[in-house]
């Protein structure tokens, strides 16, 4: 509990299970829920880091907000993407996004 | 005082390790089953369990806002997305299972190189550290905010500015051409 | 360049070979539409160069001889100089050179008038005029070689003159390439001898050789080398094919070149570096073998055709043989001497030829015959003269030549020789009158000239006859005649004159631009050929009857089958069809030629190169191609458009980047 090591250790799983999800799941929306889930685990290491190395705490937790300033943003317009996408294709599935095959 | 603080240890211990296992649970709901309700529900869950830890961390500040954002904005938004393109009556393609098999080794690389730093370093706190319970306040954050990271506030709204337009624009102007 | 003007000599003999080379230029630039003046540059420039010959030859008699020369290349150890040797035995062959080009391009006149391309004509006799004399005087033995091959051009040119026609530029092509091959062995001989001697003059290779300077395996080989030239340009066994084949160019071109001149020119090379093969007996062997052979070969290709040049084109292979026979044979005089008298009655037997074809428009002697070519009294005569100069009959120059070379190869203790050299008397004596007969007296009487439908061209020939071509064609006819009637007498004379060089004279010639310098006279040891002596009175005599009588039973043979009434003018060889064949076929030489050329060049070598060419390098090409198409189809596979793939390869990448750092 009072070791950097945990946190640490936790938030490396929670971002090896965001991978999983991004690399696994053929679901616009689950990857999308796991992106959330990879940028949460990296707000955590920052909060853990200000918790028990910085001088000042302060910047640690403005960091922390930003990022979940930011994770809101891209949910948003990565939603929206979704939806437009959704209305082409009739369809949700990552698969189907090919146009750009080569 | 001592069975006080040592049974106060036992119950803090345990709430932690308690709020670590609801995060991995969240987390693997969020990503594991088929159905994206579930999914949904497991990032929620994931989400408070991370603003517990944020409480544990000594801001409950920030946990406040991870509820107040992730949970409550961006958990919502995701519901009404899967409320739009209703996925549930969509096709379920099987799986191929190398690409299973490469995105779990993927993972796991990656998981084995972040724990063997964690675990190889060795974290040295910084000499400037003070022990000031004041400098954990709210106060403190919106002093600095305002002054110090000034610039970064004004940024960041103009982020969510260009981010809101954005979405209205992507998700309008295809409702436009197919219709 | 200030002893170029004050010493006559240098002047004349610049003047004289060079002329000609002013005569192609200007024809050849300038005055290529206008025949007649091109004729006319042209046989002045080489009546010019003829006087000039004899004048040297005037001057020069009994003197010692002289060189003239300038430093040509210079690297390292090696010296080579240019310029002229003027010894009797060039000057002699100058002089041959000279007058017997002047009438034959006095001759050419008459002969080639009415050609569309008279002025290429001219300008290309003049090249060959040139490069012939320039070969002639040549003082060291590359000079010698580049003018030999310049030899060759001109006979390329001239024999190819009528290129529009397949058979003749064929056989300009393959003279040139046989000429070649025997070159390449010439020119391996050349380096050799820098190799092992250093120098490439002419008089120091002769002294040198003379005096034992050289050591053996350096004179066997390199003169074995520079024998394959005089095989290859006086068409001697193996490369003798090409000479009958050069019968296409125009008659006074085969008079010139594939009798008098060219074809000497290996036997003349021969004797000019006498002393250098003389000291090589293994050499001389090997060269009186193939002359030999040669002689033999000929003569009976000689016995079975009807084509008028193609037998005097036999004989001259064989008279070749035969003077490469008594060279070879330590008989220098007799070679030379044989040399002279050849080129005489040679150009005399092909220019009457020459008048008959030109007369008739055919070549074959049976045609001649009947349509009365020995009404034709001028060619008529001077073909006999010339006919018994070559069998060896008293008191023509073929008898004296003949009778030098049989008692040279009489002093061999061989007897083989002498009898080959009899037998080859008895066929030379049997074609040359089958031919003669044949004109003479053609078999069912003459039944006269073909008119086809022409009527008013009987008083055009007759305006002919003794017009300007007439006289142009008869006049060198009758000047060779006398001189196969006299020359025959003159035996010791030339022979005296031939046996001199004892003290060659040198002038350096200081380098144009060089005016201080002066030139430098020398006096040096020069190799004396090595003189055979003659046979005691009674041996000399018995050879003289078994040469007077090899030719008359020649002669009488072919009275015997062709010339008396009543003959059945068949041969006895067309009793033998599978020999007839043989000798018809030229002993299958060609025939080999043509199929090891097939075999080796074309199907091995040619197909082999074709074979790389499709397979390898445009097979590399072509796999260049496909390669670059395949890795392309190869990462356009890669770029699948499956976001999660691309992802997957970053997460590996980053992860073992990391994993890589830390341990």
């Amino acid at each position: 509990m009072n070791s950097l090591a945990t946190y640490l250790i936790v938030s490396a799983l929670l971002f090896s299970l965001g991978l999983i999800g991004i690399l696994l799941r053929r679901n616009l929306i689950g990857m999308l829920i796991a992106v959330e889930l990879l940028l949460n685990s990296a707000n955590l290491n920052f909060m853990a880091f200000n918790r028990f190395l910085t001088p000042d705490p302060v910047v640690g937790q403005i960091i922390a907000l930003f990022v979940m300033g930011l994770a809101a943003a891209e949910a948003a317009i990565g939603l929206s993407i979704i939806l437009a996408f959704y209305r082409k294709m009739h369809s949700i599935n990552i698969e189907r996004a090919q146009r750009l095959k080569g | 005082m001592r069975m006080e603080t040592s049974s106060l240890n036992i119950i803090m211990q345990a709430t932690f390790w308690g709020t670590v296992a609801l995060t991995i649970a969240g987390a693997s709901i969020a990503v594991f089953p088929r159905n994206i309700l579930y999914n949904v529900l497991g990032l929620a869950l994931a989400l408070t369990s991370i603003a517990g830890l944020y409480n544990f961390l000594g801001s409950f500040f920030i946990a406040l806002m991870q509820l107040l954002i992730y949970v409550g904005a961006i958990c919502i938004a995701i519901v009404f997305a899967i409320m739009l393109s209703r996925p549930l009556h969509l096709e379920t393609p099987p799986r191929a299972t190398p690409k299973v098999a490469m995105g779990v080794a993927a993972s796991a690389v990656f998981f084995v190189a972040a724990v063997s730093v964690v675990l190889k370093t060795d974290w040295l706190p910084s000499p400037a550290r003070v022990a000031d319970a004041s400098l954990w306040s709210v106060e403190n954050i919106g002093h600095a905010l305002l002054t110090r990271y000034e610039l970064v506030f004004e940024v960041i709204s103009l982020v969510l500015l260009v981010a809101i337009i954005g979405a209205v624009i992507t998700a309008g102007f295809s409702r436009r051409l197919s219709s | 360049m200030g002893a170029f003007f004050t010493d006559p000599i240098l002047l004349v003999t610049v003047l004289g070979t060079n002329l000609s080379f002013l005569s192609m230029v200007v024809i050849l630039i300038f005055t290529r539409s206008d025949p007649k003046l091109s004729s006319r540059i042209s046989v002045g420039a080489i009546s010019i160069a003829a006087v000039c010959a004899v004048f040297l030859l005037a001057k020069l008699y009994g003197a010692s001889p002289l060189q003239y020369q300038t430093l040509w290349l210079s690297s390292g150890k090696l010296n080579i100089a240019f310029g002229y040797y003027l010894d009797p035995l060039s000057l002699l062959m100058l002089t041959i050179v000279g007058v017997v080009s002047c009438l034959v391009q006095i001759y050419s006149l008459g002969y080639m008038a009415g050609d569309p391309g008279y002025s290429r004509y001219y300008a290309f006799q003049s090249l060959f005029a040139w490069a012939m004399m320039n070969m002639v005087i040549a003082g060291s033995m590359l000079q010698l070689f580049i003018f030999w091959e310049m030899v060759g051009l001109a006979s390329y040119f001239l024999i190819g003159f009528y290129y529009e026609k397949w058979s003749a530029s064929q056989a300009g092509k393959k003279a040139f390439v046989m000429n070649r091959v025997g070159d390449v062995g010439f020119f391996l001989g050349l380096i050799w001898l820098v190799i092992g001697f250093g120098n490439l003059g002419i008089p120091e290779l002769n002294h040198a050789a003379s005096t034992h300077a050289l050591p053996q395996n350096l004179l066997t080989v390199s003169a074995l080398l520079i024998f394959c030239g005089v095989v290859g340009k006086s068409a001697q066994f193996p490369l003798l094919t090409w000479l009958p084949d050069a019968m296409e160019g125009p008659t006074p071109v085969s008079a010139l070149l594939h009798s008098a001149t060219m074809v000497a020119a290996g036997v003349y090379m021969f004797s000019r570096i006498f002393p250098f093969f003389a000291a090589s007996p293994d050499a001389m062997a090997i060269a009186l073998a193939i002359g030999t052979v040669t002689m033999l070969l000929s003569s009976t290709m000689a016995m079975v055709t009807y084509d008028l040049k193609q037998v005097w084109a036999y004989s001259t292979v064989s008279q070749l043989g035969m003077m490469v026979m008594a060279l070879a044979a330590g008989g220098y005089f007799a070679g030379v001497y044989h040399l002279t008298t050849h080129a005489g009655f040679k150009a005399l037997l092909f220019l009457c030829s020459g008048i008959f074809i030109h007369e008739f428009h055919t070549n074959d002697m049976r045609i001649i015959g009947k349509q009365g070519g020995r009404k034709l009294k001028i060619p008529m005569v001077c073909m006999a003269v010339g006919a018994l100069a070559l069998s060896g009959v008293y008191p023509f120059s073929g008898f004296f030549s003949k009778e030098a070379i049989l008692g040279v190869l009489a002093a061999k203790p061989n007897k083989i020789w002498l009898a080959a050299g009899l037998f080859g008397a008895v066929l030379t004596a049997y074609y040359s009158f089958r031919l003669i007969f044949h004109i003479l007296l053609p078999k069912g009487g003459i039944e006269g000239k073909h008119h086809d439908g022409r009527a008013q061209s009987a008083h055009e020939h007759e305006d002919e006859h003794h017009g300007y071509i007439f006289w142009a064609m008869a006049i060198p006819v009758m000047i060779l005649a006398c001189v196969t009637l006299v020359l025959g007498f003159f035996e010791h004379p030339i022979e005296h004159f031939l046996a001199r060089p004892d003290m060659v004279h040198t002038v350096q010639l200081s380098v144009p631009g060089d005016f201080a310098g002066a030139p430098i006279s020398t006096l040096r040891e020069a190799g004396s050929p090595h003189l055979p002596e003659h046979g005691g009175g009674g041996s000399d005599l018995l050879l003289m009857g078994m040469g007077v009588s090899a030719g008359l039973s020649g002669i009488l043979l072919a009275w015997f089958e062709y010339g008396r009434k009543g003959a059945s003018r068949k041969g006895f060889l067309s009793y033998f069809p599978a020999i007839w064949k043989l000798f018809d076929y030229r002993w299958y030489i060609d025939i080999f030629y043509r199929k090891s050329l097939d075999s080796f060049v074309y199907s091995g070598l040619t197909a082999l190169f074709t074979k790389n060419d499709r397979r390898i390098i445009d097979g590399g090409i072509d796999g260049l191609c496909f390669f670059t198409e395949g890795s392309g189809r190869l990462f356009s596979f890669l770029q699948s458009g499956m976001l999660q793939y691309n992802l997957l390869i970053m997460v590996l990448a980053a992860g073992a980047a990391v994993l890589y750092l830390l341990i």
